[in-house]
C-alpha cells in the first residue's frame, strides 16, 4: 500500500462558517486531496490511497460520475455462493427436525450472504455502488427477521442485486420494482392481500415510509392501495407453486380484487375477469397506481426522498439554512422526472456538500465505522457482521420497517463501547509487520511530526490541534526523544506496540466517530 | 370572572405551555429555590415502563365479554366468556392468557386480586395516527401534534429531568437517571439537553466495555455543528465510562428472590429488580416487548391462550407478577410503580388474515404496591357501538393522565412544571396515591373540602363549594372527563370555611373539578345537563 500521495500538505484551514453556503452549484475547484477524502469519506466506505490518487484534480462532477457508475454497464457481483439458487421447502408446514434444519441453513446463508457484502464494501473501488445500495437497503426495509419467522436469504440476496440495479435509476420505476419484489411481498404481508380481506400493511408503508412521508393521504387511500395490490405471491419455497420460477413474483387472478378503486381522487376502474391477468394489473392498476402517487404528490415524495438523501449523504440533521438547498434539489428531483442520476450526482458535486462546514458533521454509521477501519488498516475484517449488529446496525436485518433511525441514535452508551471494542480487538489483530508496513506507507514518516500531520489527516475527519498531535508523537515516541524516531520505526517490534497505541488512542477519539 | 375571561386565560396557558415545550427550549425552573435539589432527586421513587411496541389488541387483553358486538366483529379472534378471566362480579374480564392459573402467580388476576394492578381503559389521543413510529413518539415524547411535520425530537421524561436539573449534563449525577434495558437509546429519554438515560444489555458486558471510555480530548468550544457533534460523543463516551462501574456495583451487590428465567420481559424485569435491589439510583427504568404488529395469525384457532398475542400477553402478566413478588419479599415494592403503553389499539373488526389492523384507542396497566396505586379500573368498557369515521375506537382518557399522575404524584413536579412537560394543563387521573396528609383539608378530604352544586347543573348557574379549615392558597381547576384543561375557575387565597366560586356557562356534558391547595390534590366530577 503506498500512502505517500498523503504528503503533500495543501491543507486549507476550515472556515469557520456557522452557516454553510447554500447552493447546489457545481464545486468548480480542481479536487484537492483534502476534498476527495471528504467525498470518498461519505460516498463510499471510506478513502484508499489508491481512490484518493486517482481523483485529486479531477472536477467535482468527474469524481462523482466516476464514484457513481452506471448500473447498466456493470459487470455482474461474484456470487455469493451456490446456496442462493438452492430452495427449502416451506419450514412452517414440515415437522419441528425438519424446519429447525431449514431455518439453520437460512441463519448460515444469511451469514454468509452479510459476509459478501461486507467484502464488496471492503474491496470496492471505483464505481463505488456500495454506499448507495446501503442508503436504499435501510430505506426500502426488508428485515431477515420478521414477525412470521425468516424470509429466505436467497431472495434477500436477489433484492440485493435489484437495489444495486436500481439505485440510480426513475424513482418511480424503483417504486414498482420494489412493490412486486418477492422479499417485499413476503415482508410486509403482500402475500397475504386477498380480496375481500385485504392487508394494509404494505399500502401504508408505501407512502408513509417509502415515497411520501407521513401526512399525504387518508386512511381510506390506504384501503384502496391495498386493493389494487391484491393477489401477488412470492415464490419462496421448494414445495410452493413457481408460475414464474423459483424466487419470483406471481400473480393469481381470483386473489384479486377487480373492482374499482379510488385512490387520491383518482379511479382505477373495474376489469372483467378477461383482463384480470398479470400483465394486465401490473400495467394498469399497480403501475398506475404508483404513476397516480407521483401525479398527485410530486413535491410530498420530493421532499420525502431529497432530505432522506441529504440526511445519509451530506448531514443527519439539517437546519434551516439548509432549507433553500433541500428545496432546489427538490426542484432538480422533479424537472428531471423522479431520476435518481441527476439528483444525486447534483447533491454530491455541489458547492454546498464541499463546504467546509459540512465536513466532519456526519456521525459515522456501524457499516461506515467497521468498513471504514478495515480499509484505512488494509486488513480483512473477522467478524464484520457480528461487530456491526453489535453497535445496532445488523445488514439486511434492520430492527423494524422504519429502518434505522440513525444520527445520534448511533452512538449511545451501549454502542460506543463496542465501537472501541470491535476497533480494538482489530487493531491487535495487526502484526508487527504490518504495523511498520503500514507506517512506511506515508511518506516522510521518518520524521514523527510529518508521519502524525499525514495519518491524522487521512484517519480524521478534520484537522487536529498542534497540541493533539504533540499527544499522539508523544505516544509514538514513548519518552524517546524524537530523533529517535527512525530507529523506532525500523524496528518493527517497537513500532507495532507503538502505533497501536496511537490508533487505540484515535478511534476512542470524538471526531474519529465522525466523517 | 366572567367567562369571557375564563376562557382567555385558559387559552393563553394552555398556548404558552405548548409552545414552549414543542420547541423544545430548556426551560429552567421558575421556582426561587434552585438552588436546591428537586424533590425527585430527594424521593427514592422508581418508575418502569414496560413498552408493547406494534400496537397491542386492546380488545384482545380486556374483554368486552358482555358486548354481543364483540364476537360479531371478531368472529375467529374472540374470546369466549366462559374462558376469559373475571374481576369479581364487574363486567371488567381478562384474556386467559394475562390471567388465571396457567400464568405465573395468576399473572394480572393475581394481580388485581391483590390490589396491585390498576387497568385504564381506552387511552388515546385525538387525530389518531396509524402509523406504528408518528404514535409512538406521540406516546413518548408526551405531545400530540396533529402536524406531521413538526418533529417530535424529546421525550416527555428527557423534557422533565432537562427542566427540574438545571445543571445537566454538566454536573452529572451520580447514578444514571435513566436505564433503559436492551436497545436503541429511546425517544423517551431525549431532551434537548442531550440524553438523560443509558441502554444496557448486560452489566458485567457494560462495565468491561465503558470502562476506560472516556476520551483524551477536552470538550471543543460549540461555535459550529462539528463541535456540537463531537461534544456530543463526547459525552455519551464519558457517561458510559462512569455508569458502567455504578451499575455493576450495583448489579453485584443486587439479588432477586424469583426465577425470572433468561428471557423476554420477564428477564428484563428481574434485572431491574436487581438493579434496585442493590441500590442503583436510577429514576426511571424503560423495558421493552414487541411483536404486537399482529396483522396476520395473532391467536390458535384451536387454543386461544396459544398464538403470538397470547404468548406476549403471558409474558407480560408473569413479569410483572414474578417483578411485584420479588420487590415485595425484598421490600422495595412500595418504592416503585410500573406502567404500561403501547402506540395504539388495534381495529375492532379482525381483517381476513386471522389478524387485526392498526387502530385506535388502547389499554394501560398500572402496577404497584397498594400503598402506592389504587387498584381499580378507569373507565368503562369500550363502546363497540359507536366508533369513529374509521371504524376505530374512542378514547375515554387522555394519553397524558398517567404521565400526569406519575409527574405530580410520584414524582412532585409542581402543577408548572407537568403542564409545561405535557404542552397543556392534564388532570392527572390519580391512579397513583399521594402519600399527603394535609392540615389545611377537612379530614376526609375530597368529600367535604370540594363539592360541586346542584349536580347535576341544569340551565345554567351552579357553583363550586371549597371548604377549608384554614386561610389557605388554592388553585381550582375544571377539566373534561378525558382529562383535558377546559378552565381556571380560581387561583389566590381564600378564607378558613366553606367558599363559593360560581361556574360560568360550561357545555352540557360531564367534567371534573380539581383543587389543588399546597400538596394535596382532590377532584370531583359533576355533570352539566343541557
Amino acid at each position: 500500500m503506498n500512502r505517500r500521495v498523503f504528503l503533500r500538505l495543501e491543507r486549507r484551514a476550515p472556515a469557520r462558517l456557522a452557516e454553510p453556503i447554500s447552493s447546489i452549484e457545481p464545486y468548480e475547484e480542481p479536487l484537492q486531496r483534502s476534498d476527495v477524502l471528504h467525498l470518498l469519506r461519505r460516498l463510499t466506505f471510506g478513502p484508499t490511497p489508491e481512490l484518493v490518487e486517482q481523483l485529486v484534480g479531477k472536477s467535482a462532477e468527474e469524481a462523482v460520475d466516476l464514484l457513481l457508475g452506471d448500473p447498466s454497464q456493470e459487470p455482474p457481483v461474484p456470487s455469493p455462493g451456490a446456496w442462493v439458487n438452492q430452495a427449502q421447502e416451506d419450514p412452517r408446514g414440515v415437522d419441528i427436525v425438519t424446519r429447525n434444519q431449514i431455518e439453520s441453513t437460512w441463519q448460515a446463508n444469511f451469514k454468509a450472504l452479510q459476509q459478501w457484502w461486507i467484502e464488496q464494501m471492503l474491496a470496492e473501488t471505483i464505481p463505488a455502488r456500495e454506499k448507495l445500495t446501503l442508503f436504499w437497503s435501510g430505506h426500502f426495509t426488508t428485515e431477515f427477521t420478521y414477525d412470521l419467522g425468516y424470509i429466505p436469504p436467497q431472495v434477500l440476496y436477489r433484492q440485493n442485486l435489484m437495489l444495486r440495479r436500481m439505485r440510480l435509476a426513475n424513482f418511480r420505476a424503483f417504486l414498482e420494482e420494489v412493490t412486486l419484489d418477492c422479499a417485499m411481498l413476503e415482508y410486509l404481508g403482500g402475500t397475504l392481500n386477498v380480496a375481500g380481506t385485504p392487508n394494509e400493511n404494505y399500502a401504508r408503508e408505501m407512502m408513509e415510509l417509502y415515497s411520501t412521508g407521513i401526512g399525504w393521504y387518508t386512511e381510506g387511500d390506504v384501503k384502496e392501495a391495498a386493493r389494487v395490490l391484491t393477489g401477488w405471491k412470492s415464490s419462496l419455497y421448494s414445495d410452493a407453486p413457481a408460475p414464474n420460477g423459483i424466487f419470483n413474483t406471481w400473480f393469481k387472478p381470483s386473489d384479486h380484487d377487480i373492482g374499482a378503486k379510488q385512490y387520491l381522487g383518482m379511479t382505477i376502474p373495474a376489469r372483467d375477469q378477461d383482463t384480470n391477468t398479470e400483465y394486465l394489473v401490473r400495467t394498469q392498476e399497480v403501475r398506475r397506481m404508483i404513476e397516480i402517487l407521483f401525479q398527485q404528490r410530486p413535491e410530498a415524495i420530493a421532499r420525502f426522498i431529497v432530505g432522506k438523501l441529504y440526511r445519509f449523504f451530506v448531514y443527519s440533521n439539517p437546519g434551516a439554512t439548509d432549507a433553500a438547498v433541500l428545496s432546489a434539489l427538490m426542484e432538480v428531483f422533479i424537472a428531471n422526472d423522479f431520476e435518481l442520476r441527476p439528483l444525486v450526482r447534483t447533491l454530491l458535486a455541489s458547492k454546498h456538500f464541499f463546504d467546509p462546514a459540512n465536513r466532519g458533521v456526519q456521525i459515522k454509521t456501524p457499516a461506515e465505522f467497521v468498513v471504514g477501519l478495515g480499509r484505512q488498516l488494509g486488513v480483512t475484517l473477522s467478524g464484520a457482521a457480528d461487530g456491526m449488529a453489535r453497535m445496532e446496525q445488523d445488514l439486511i436485518d434492520p430492527p423494524d420497517v422504519s429502518g434505522w433511525p440513525g444520527y445520534r441514535t448511533w452512538i449511545s452508551t451501549k454502542t460506543f463501547p463496542q465501537r472501541i471494542q470491535y476497533a480494538g480487538q482489530l487493531i491487535a489483530s495487526l502484526s508487527d509487520a504490518q504495523a511498520q508496513a503500514f507506517v512506511r506507507s506515508f511518506e516522510g514518516w521518518q520524521s514523527v511530526e510529518t508521519f502524525v500531520a499525514a495519518v491524522t489527516e487521512f484517519l480524521l475527519p478534520r484537522p487536529v490541534s498542534a497540541e493533539r498531535q504533540a499527544y499522539y508523537q508523544a505516544i509514538l515516541l514513548a519518552g524517546a526523544p524524537k530523533y529517535e524516531w527512525p530507529s523506532i520505526a525500523n524496528d518493527a517490534q517497537a513500532v507495532g506496540s507503538r502505533l497501536r497505541s496511537l490508533l487505540r488512542a484515535i478511534v476512542k477519539a470524538p471526531d474519529y466517530h465522525l466523517c | 370572572m366572567r367567562r369571557r375571561d375564563f376562557l382567555r386565560t385558559a387559552t393563553a396557558l394552555a398556548t404558552t405551555a405548548a409552545a414552549t415545550s414543542i420547541a423544545g427550549i430548556p426551560v429552567r425552573a421558575s421556582s426561587p429555590i434552585l438552588s436546591l435539589p428537586p424533590r425527585v432527586m430527594e424521593s427514592d421513587n422508581v418508575l418502569i415502563i414496560i413498552q408493547l411496541f406494534g400496537g397491542n389488541d386492546a380488545l384482545n387483553t380486556v374483554i368486552p365479554a358482555e358486548d354481543d358486538e364483540y364476537y360479531r366483529i371478531r368472529p375467529t379472534l374472540a374470546i369466549p366468556k366462559q374462558q376469559a378471566w373475571r374481576w369479581l362480579t364487574t363486567d371488567l374480564y381478562l384474556h386467559p392468557a394475562l390471567a388465571g392459573d396457567g400464568v405465573w402467580g395468576g399473572g394480572f388476576g393475581g394481580l388485581m386480586d391483590q390490589g396491585r394492578l390498576a387497568i385504564v381503559q381506552d387511552v388515546g389521543y385525538d387525530n389518531p395516527n396509524l402509523s406504528h413510529f408518528r404514535s409512538t413518539d406521540i406516546w413518548l415524547s408526551g405531545i400530540n401534534s396533529s402536524d406531521p411535520f413538526v418533529r417530535l425530537s424529546e421525550g416527555w421524561i428527557g423534557r422533565f429531568f432537562a427542566r427540574v436539573l438545571p445543571d445537566f449534563p454538566a454536573v452529572l449525577p451520580e447514578h444514571p437517571l435513566c436505564v433503559q434495558i436492551g436497545g436503541t437509546l429511546s425517544l423517551l429519554f431525549q431532551s434537548a439537553k442531550g440524553d438523560v438515560g443509558i441502554a444496557l444489555t448486560d452489566p458485567q458486558k457494560f462495565f468491561e466495555l465503558g470502562k476506560g471510555s472516556t476520551p483524551d480530548e477536552e470538550p471543543l468550544p460549540e461555535v459550529d455543528t462539528f463541535a456540537r457533534e463531537f461534544n456530543y460523543i463526547r459525552s455519551i463516551a464519558t457517561q458510559a465510562d462512569r455508569y458502567s462501574q455504578a451499575v455493576l456495583d450495583a448489579y453485584s451487590r443486587g439479588r432477586t428472590t424469583v426465577d425470572y428465567g433468561s428471557r423476554g420481559l420477564p428477564a428484563q424485569l428481574g434485572m431491574i429488580a436487581r438493579l434496585i435491589s442493590g441500590g442503583l439510583k436510577t429514576k426511571v427504568y424503560l423495558c421493552y416487548l414487541g411483536g404486537f404488529d399482529t396483522h396476520v395469525q395473532q391467536q390458535e384457532a384451536d387454543d386461544v391462550t396459544k398464538g403470538v398475542h397470547p404468548s406476549l400477553l403471558t409474558q407480560l402478566a408473569s413479569g410483572v407478577a414474578m417483578f411485584m413478588q420479588d420487590a415485595l419479599q425484598q421490600g422495595f415494592a412500595r418504592r416503585v410503580v410500573g406502567i404500561t403503553i403501547s402506540e395504539f389499539g388495534r381495529r375492532p373488526y379482525e381483517n381476513g388474515s386471522r389478524g387485526t389492523d392498526h387502530g385506535a384507542a388502547g389499554v394501560q396497566f398500572v402496577f404497584g404496591d397498594g400503598e402506592s396505586i389504587l387498584s381499580s379500573r378507569f373507565g368503562t368498557a369500550p363502546n363497540l357501538h359507536e366508533l369513529d369515521a374509521n371504524g376505530d375506537l374512542m378514547y375515554q382518557n387522555d394519553y397524558r393522565r398517567l404521565y400526569a399522575d406519575i409527574l405530580l404524584n410520584w414524582f412532585d413536579a409542581t402543577p408548572e412544571d407537568a403542564a409545561a412537560i405535557l404542552g397543556d394543563r392534564i388532570a392527572p387521573l390519580n391512579v397513583i396515591k399521594r402519600r399527603v396528609t394535609s392540615s389545611i383539608l377537612p379530614a376526609d378530604g375530597a368529600r367535604s373540602a370540594l363539592a360541586v352544586v346542584p349536580n347535576p347543573i341544569v340551565g345554567g348557574g351552579g357553583e363550586v363549594r371549597v371548604q377549608l379549615r384554614r386561610l389557605a392558597s388554592v388553585q381550582v381547576e375544571i377539566y373534561n372527563l378525558r382529562g383535558q384543561f377546559v378552565g381556571e375557575l380560581y387561583r389566590g387565597l381564600l378564607p378558613e370555611g366553606t367558599s363559593r366560586l360560581s361556574l360560568p356557562v360550561l357545555q352540557a356534558g360531564t367534567y371534573l373539578a380539581q383543587l389543588r391547595c399546597n400538596d394535596a390534590l382532590v377532584q370531583t366530577t359533576f355533570t352539566v345537563a343541557r
